[in-house]
C-alpha cells in the first residue's frame, strides 16, 4: 500500500540517534535491541502491578474492539486494544509465564523479534492513551499502560517519533514543548494585550510573567502561544476579572508534558521539577493549570508520586476549568451567554473525563457561557477520542492518513448535532481537530472552553 | 486408571491449585502501584468503590452497557457456573437437602431434593448452551477471532466437555451417578482415606476434566476472577481533590 | 543527519527536511524548500511572510504566533495556507530556513 512503509507498517518518521543522544539515550544496535527489550519488560514486571495484571488477566473477550476508535477508523486487528496488550503479552508469555514456556504458541506466547519491535513501534503510535478501553473493560484493564511501557521501552532503546523527541529536547532546553523563549513570550502576550484592548473597547488586561511574590501561577499550554490565542486571552481576563495576583512562568510555560507520552522518567520529572523550582521561586500560592488534557492527568495524578521536592504535597493545584465552575457555582461570575449565541457542541478530553474528573465543570461553564449548548452522543466518560490522543499529530503522509481514520467516529459524532462550534478544550484535540474538520468536510469552528468565558465575561469598565 | 485419576492425582491437582493461585497472587503484589491510575468519575469513598466493583460482579455491568451481544453469553454462563460450582458443594454435601436445612419449615426433604435435581439440570443445560454460544462467537465474529490463541477455544471446549459429561450423568438414567456414591467418594478424598471412584465411566472422565480445569486454573487467564479485585483496586479507587478558590484573589468562592 | 545540496552548498537538515541552522539560510534556500512543498512561485506575498519570520525569529528565537503573523504581514489566514499548502507554522517556517515547531501542532 502506498500510504505504509517498506515494512507494511503503519509508522511515523523516526528520530535519528543524534537527537537521542542530546536526551541522554545512547541508540541500542539492532542485534542487542530485543535483549535489551526482554531485560527491560522484566522490569517493569518486577515494578510496575497495573502492567502485570494487565498482561496476565485479558479474557480475550473483544468487548474492546468496537469500543476502541483506532480499531473503528482501520479495521486492523492490532489496533483492537487487546490485539495490540498481546505485541507485548506475548513475548511476555513466552519469557515469563511457565505455560509460555512450556506450550509457546498454543497459549499464545511468542519469542520477541526485531519485527514485533516495529510493530510495538507502529502500534503503540497508534494508540492515544485514551482509556476508553480502560473504562470499558469488564475488569478495567488498562491498555494506556500497557502503551506507555511499549513506548518507553522502545525510547530507551532509541526508537521514538521526531516529534514526540525533538518536543523532548525543546522541554529540556526551555521547559516548554515549542521551544518558546522568554523574549517571545513576553512579545506575543504583549501582542494579546493589545488585541483585547482593540476587540473590547480599551479593556486592559496584563499578562504577567516571571512575577515574583505571585499567589497564582498559571500554567499555559505552549501550542496557545502558537495557534490558540483566544484560550491564552480568556484566561487572563478570566484572572483579571477576579483580581487574582496571578503569573506565568517562562521556565515553565507548558500546561502539557511529552514525557509522560514516552519517556515517563528523566523527561516527565523535567517538568515536575521546574514546576516546583518555580513556584518557591516565585512565592506561588497555588497553581492553576492550563487547557490541556494529557498534561493536566500527569500534572494532576501524577505529580504527587514522581516529585522529588518535598513543596508538592504543600500547594494545591487546581485546573482553570475548577476555577471557574466553582465561581458560576457560587454567583460570582458577570457573564453575558449571548455573546456566545452559535449552536455549540463540547468535546470531551479523554484525559480530563476518564482520568480527572474533570466533567461536570465543563457543563456549569458551557451552560454558563453560552446559550445554545448540545451534547454530543457519547459523552462525558464515554465520549470517543479525537484520534489524535497522546500525541499522536504526525503529519507524515501514512500517520496522517491514519489520524484521518481514527477521528471517524468523531467527525460522525459532531456531524449529529449539527453544531455551528466545536468546543475543545485541550492542546492536542486542538491541533488534531483544526485539520480534521477540514478533511470531514465539518462545518464547525474548533475553540476551547477559556475563549468562551473570556468572551462571555462582562466588564464594567467595557 | 481409575485409582490414578479417583485416589492419586486429587492431591495432586489441589496442591498445584492452591499453589498455583498463591504463586500467582504473591507475584501480583511484588510489583508497586507507582500512580494514581484510577478511572473517573471517581467514587467518594471506599465503600463507594467497592459498591462499584460488586455492581460490576453482580451484573457485569460494563458488558450489558458496551457489548449486550457478549452479554447475552457471559452473564448467563458465570451465572450458571456460579449456581454450578454451589450446587455441586450443597447438593453432594447434604444430599439434595440444602433447602430443607436452610428453610425447614417453608420446604420439605422430598422438594428440597426435587428442587435441587431441577436446579442442577437447568444450571447444567444454561451453562452448556452458553458455552456454546460464546464458542460459536469465538469462531464466527471476526474481531473475538483475531485476538483468540489456541488455549482460548481449547478452554471453552474444556468446559463444553465437563458440561457434557455431567449434563449426560443427570440426563441419562443409565448414566447416573447419586448424590451418596459421590459423597462417599469425596469424603474419603477429603479425610485422605480416598475410597475407589463410583463405577462410572462418564464419573470418571467428568472428575478426570474437572481436575485438568483446575490444574491450568493458575496458569492461566482463568484467573481473571482473581485479577478483577486486583485490577479494579487500582482504577476505581477514591481520590481526594484539592479545592476550588483561588488565594489573594478579590473575588471568592462562597459556600 | 542528511543534508541537501543547494546551489554547490551542503545544507544540513532534520528528518523532516527542516534546516537545523537557521543562521546556514540563504535566498536559494526559499527557492529549493519551496519545490519541495509544491508551491511553484514565490511571489511578493511569499517573502513578505518569510522574511516577517526570519526577523521575528532574529529578534525572539521562536516563530511568531500565527495570528500575530497575519496582523503584521497584513495577509489573511486564509491566504496564507494558499501561499504556503501545508500552513504557516510548518511550510513558511521550511522556506525561511526555521526549526519545525514541535509538540502540538
Amino acid at each position: 500500500m502506498s500510504t505504509e512503509t517498506a515494512k507494511g507498517l503503519r509508522q511515523p518518521k523516526r528520530a535519528n540517534e543524534k537527537l537521542f543522544r542530546t536526551l541522554g539515550i545512547e541508540p541500542v544496535p539492532d542485534e542487542k535491541k530485543v535483549e535489551e527489550a526482554i531485560r527491560h519488560l522484566d522490569d517493569f514486571r518486577n515494578k510496575l502491578r497495573s502492567f502485570v495484571v494487565t498482561m496476565e488477566n485479558c479474557v480475550k473477550c473483544g468487548l474492546c474492539a468496537d469500543n476502541c476508535h483506532t480499531y473503528l477508523g482501520t479495521k486492523d486487528p492490532n489496533n483492537i486494544p487487546a490485539g495490540r496488550a498481546d505485541l507485548i503479552r506475548k513475548a511476555y508469555k513466552r519469557y515469563f509465564t511457565p505455560q509460555g514456556k512450556l506450550f509457546g504458541p498454543l497459549v499464545g506466547a511468542e519469542e520477541l523479534t526485531l519485527e514485533t519491535l516495529e510493530k510495538w513501534y507502529s502500534y503503540f503510535y497508534q494508540c492515544s492513551e485514551c482509556r476508553r478501553c480502560s473504562h470499558t473493560c469488564p475488569f478495567g484493564l488498562d491498555t494506556a499502560e500497557i502503551t506507555m511501557v511499549g513506548r518507553q521501552i522502545l525510547f530507551w532503546l532509541g526508537i521514538g517519533p521526531q516529534l514526540h523527541t525533538a518536543t523532548a529536547g525543546a522541554i529540556l532546553k526551555t521547559g516548554n514543548h515549542m521551544g518558546l523563549t522568554k523574549a517571545g513570550i513576553i512579545d506575543t502576550l504583549e501582542f494579546l494585550a493589545e488585541e483585547i484592548e482593540e476587540d473590547r473597547n480599551g479593556l486592559k488586561v496584563e499578562f504577567p510573567t516571571d512575577k515574583p511574590d505571585s499567589d497564582i501561577l498559571y500554567i499555559p499550554s505552549s501550542a496557545d502561544f502558537m495557534l490558540n490565542p483566544n484560550t491564552l486571552k480568556g484566561a487572563g481576563m478570566f484572572f483579571k476579572w477576579v483580581g487574582a495576583n496571578w503569573t506565568m512562568s517562562s521556565r515553565i510555560t507548558e500546561a502539557g508534558n511529552f514525557g509522560y507520552l514516552m519517556d515517563q522518567t528523566r523527561i516527565q520529572r523535567e517538568m515536575v521539577t521546574r514546576l516546583y523550582e518555580e513556584c518557591t521561586t516565585l512565592g506561588i500560592k497555588k497553581i492553576v493549570w492550563g487547557e490541556c488534557g494529557h498534561g493536566w492527568r500527569a500534572a494532576k495524578m501524577y505529580v504527587a508520586s514522581y516529585s522529588d521536592l518535598p513543596g508538592v504535597a504543600k500547594i494545591p493545584m487546581t485546573h482553570i476549568h475548577d476555577e471557574v465552575a466553582a465561581l458560576i457555582e457560587s454567583g460570582q461570575l458577570d457573564l453575558d451567554p449571548t455573546r456566545n449565541s452559535q449552536k455549540i457542541t463540547l468535546h470531551d478530553p479523554c484525559n480530563y473525563v476518564r482520568a480527572c474528573g474533570l466533567c461536570d465543570q465543563m457543563r456549569v461553564i458551557m451552560r454558563a457561557v453560552t446559550s445554545d449548548f448540545v451534547e454530543m452522543t457519547p459523552n462525558r466518560e464515554r465520549n470517543f477520542c479525537c484520534g489524535g490522543g497522546s500525541g499522536v499529530l504526525f503529519d507524515d503522509p501514512a500517520m496522517y492518513e491514519y489520524r484521518i481514520l481514527a477521528s471517524n467516529k468523531k467527525a460522525e459524532q459532531v456531524r449529529e448535532t449539527e453544531a455551528e462550534v466545536l468546543c475543545a478544550p485541550c492542546s492536542i484535540c486542538k491541533a488534531q481537530l483544526y485539520p480534521m474538520v477540514k478533511e470531514h468536510k465539518l462545518p464547525v469552528e474548533v475553540v476551547g472552553l477559556i475563549d468562551l468565558v473570556g468572551h462571555a465575561l462582562v466588564f464594567p469598565e467595557e | 486408571m481409575e485409582q490414578f485419576v479417583g485416589q492419586i492425582m486429587p492431591y495432586f491437582t489441589v496442591a498445584i491449585f492452591l499453589g498455583g493461585v498463591t504463586w500467582r497472587l504473591w507475584r501480583w503484589m511484588i510489583p508497586r502501584i507507582m500512580h494514581n491510575i484510577t478511572l473517573s468519575p471517581f467514587p467518594g469513598t471506599w465503600t463507594a468503590a467497592v459498591t462499584w466493583w460488586v455492581w460490576q460482579i453482580a451484573i457485569f455491568w460494563n458488558i450489558l452497557k458496551f457489548d449486550r451481544a457478549l452479554w447475552i453469553g457471559a452473564f448467563p454462563f458465570h451465572a450458571a457456573l456460579i449456581a454450578i460450582i454451589a450446587g455441586h458443594a450443597m447438593g453432594i454435601y447434604t444430599l439434595g437437602l440444602q433447602f430443607h436445612m436452610i428453610a425447614p419449615l417453608l420446604v420439605s426433604a422430598d422438594l428440597s431434593v426435587w428442587l435441587s435435581d431441577l436446579l442442577g439440570t437447568t444450571m447444567g443445560l444454561v451453562f452448556l448452551v452458553a458455552v456454546l454460544y460464546l464458542l460459536y462467537r469465538r469462531f464466527t465474529v471476526e474481531k473475538v477471532r483475531a485476538i483468540s490463541s489456541t488455549s482460548d477455544f481449547l478452554h471453552l471446549f474444556l468446559l463444553l466437555t465437563i458440561a457434557g459429561l455431567g449434563n449426560y450423568m443427570r440426563l441419562v438414567p443409565d448414566a447416573h451417578t447419586t448424590y451418596l456414591e459421590a459423597r462417599t467418594f469425596m469424603a474419603g478424598l477429603f479425610t485422605f482415606n480416598p475410597v475407589a471412584l463410583p463405577q462410572n465411566a462418564f464419573f470418571m472422565w467428568h472428575f478426570f476434566f474437572v481436575q485438568c480445569l483446575m490444574i491450568i486454573f493458575p496458569f492461566s487467564k482463568l484467573m481473571h476472577v482473581f485479577g478483577f479485585f486486583w485490577m479494579r483496586w487500582m482504577v476505581n479507587r477514591p481520590f481526594k481533590e484539592w479545592a476550588p478558590g483561588m488565594p489573594g484573589a478579590k473575588v471568592q468562592v462562597t459556600k | 543527519m542528511p543534508f541537501v545540496e543547494i546551489e554547490g552548498k551542503q545544507v544540513e537538515v532534520d528528518e523532516d527536511g527542516f534546516m537545523t541552522d537557521p543562521a546556514a539560510w540563504f535566498e536559494a534556500c526559499a527557492y529549493y524548500f519551496a519545490k519541495g512543498e509544491g508551491i511553484e512561485q514565490l511571489t511578493d506575498d511569499h517573502w513578505k511572510v518569510i522574511n516577517y519570520l526570519k526577523e521575528y525569529y532574529a529578534t525572539n528565537g521562536i516563530a511568531p504566533m500565527i495570528r500575530k503573523l497575519c496582523k503584521e504581514t497584513g495577509i489573511p489566514l486564509k491566504e496564507i495556507y494558499e501561499l504556503f499548502p501545508s500552513g504557516p507554522a510548518k511550510g513558511a517556517c521550511k522556506l525561511g530556513g526555521l526549526p519545525k515547531p514541535t509538540g502540538c501542532v
